[in-house]
């Protein structure tokens, strides 16, 4: 039994060898496996941070691509339509041109057409006329000896005229 | 039934080797060791990094409590000392609380804190030898002027004998009273003529809520706070 206030060495000596086992215990199994999770978590968060702005730099690239894509598609149908409007039109004007010259071929066609009738008609009145004529004339020849031939031809003329001889020629 | 004496001791000598006591205190200190390892080995046991147990939240919990409280006393490039701060912390409560047991507190035996202080002696040196060498340390004792060289001395070696003997004297103060405390309800029981000492069933308890759990506490937190900032500005973080 030691005295209530003593200092013991096999007691000083044998706590600096307790602490310094419990010194070892603590720092390897407590801190180190802890402090080891804790920094093992650390570059988790920093891992999946530095995930999450590659992510996100890669989606503000993929949009930009996707914006300048939409644009250029955009000025492409742009273009397409325009180039399509412009080809309609041409086309289109090729058509009305067209129309309208076979239009034109078609009424000068007609109009030939119109003139020639009218000048075979004319031939044929001529001719007509000139028949007649010519008729008149022999008849007025043929009849001139007598006042009675005369009225006679000039009736039949008359009787005539409306009659078959002039339809018939 | 006379007036029996109060018999205040010293730990035990349980047995002797290699010619150096092994006292009660030591033997102590082996079982609440052995109960800090359990305690330890259970809590950081198959720790999960993404999906920890409440008992590995309490051991990071512990951990960065210390950390912190090393970062903010002694500054970052000091945090190496941090498992030796837990360990006294640890060592000295738990030695302390051990009197809620009825067993005689660790720390309630002068050689065990002395042992300590002279832990936090030696780490008080290196840490001033490392920063200033060591002639720029021994030179440290004349400033600022010569004379005062003896009291730079005693003032050093002031610093682990207060911590030593105010640890030791607020435990074993709890000791002393405590066993006080039961003799004189021993004697309350006796005088009212009862042979079982009601009175020691109960009162005590109250008294040591100070005695062992509030002094256990702070004298462990003290001695550690202590170490700490004696440690720290004997080695200070250059300032920027």
């Amino acid at each position: 039994m030691l005295d209530f206030l003593s200092i013991d060495t096999g007691t000083i000596v044998l706590t600096l060898l307790n602490t310094l086992i419990l010194f070892l215990v603590v720092k390897h199994f407590l801190f180190g496996r802890v402090n080891k999770i804790l920094e093992e978590r650390q570059a988790d968060v920093t891992k999946t941070y530095e995930e999450a702005d590659k992510a996100k730099e890669k989606a503000k690239a993929l949009e930009a691509d996707y914006t300048e894509l939409m644009a250029k598609a955009k000025d492409e149908s742009a273009e397409i339509v325009k180039n399509a409007t412009k080809k309609a039109q041409v086309h289109s004007d090729e058509i009305i041109s067209n129309a309208k010259a076979e239009a034109n071929s078609i009424i000068s066609r007609a109009n030939d057409d119109i003139e020639h009738e009218r000048q075979r008609t004319m031939n044929e009145m001529m001719n007509e006329i000139s028949g007649i004529a010519a008729m008149m004339a022999e008849k007025i020849i043929k009849k001139e000896i007598n006042q009675a031939d005369h009225e006679a031809l000039i009736n039949d003329f008359i009787e005539n005229v409306g009659d078959d001889v002039w339809q018939q020629k | 039934m006379g007036l029996k004496e109060v018999n205040i001791t010293g730990p035990k000598v349980a047995f002797r080797i290699f010619g150096l006591n092994v006292t009660e205190t030591v033997i102590l200190s082996w079982c609440v060791i052995a109960v800090i390892t359990g305690l330890i080995l259970f809590m950081t046991h198959n720790m999960s990094k993404t999906n920890p147990s409440k008992k590995q939240i309490v051991a990071e919990w512990i951990v960065q409590i210390f950390t912190n409280m090393v970062k903010d006393s002694m500054g970052s490039i000091n945090l190496r000392y941090t498992p030796y701060m837990a360990t006294i912390f640890m060592f000295s409560i738990c030695g302390s609380l051990i009197s809620l047991l009825g067993l005689r507190p660790v720390t309630g035996d002068y050689s065990t804190t002395l042992a300590w202080a002279l832990i936090t002696f030696v780490m008080i040196i290196h840490a001033k030898i490392k920063n200033d060498g060591l002639g720029g340390y021994l030179i440290g004792f004349t400033k600022p002027i010569i004379v005062l060289t003896p009291i730079n001395v005693i003032s050093e070696v002031a610093t682990p004998v207060s911590m030593s003997i105010r640890h030791f004297g607020n435990i074993a103060s709890g000791i002393v009273i405590t066993q006080l405390l039961y003799f004189a309800l021993t004697m309350v029981s006796n005088a009212i003529g009862l042979d079982f000492p009601i009175f020691t069933i109960g009162v005590p308890a109250v008294l040591s809520v100070y005695f062992d759990l509030f002094t256990g506490f702070m004298q462990a937190f003290v001695f550690t706070m202590l170490t700490m900032a004696n440690v720290g500005s004997a080695y200070p973080e250059p300032e920027n």
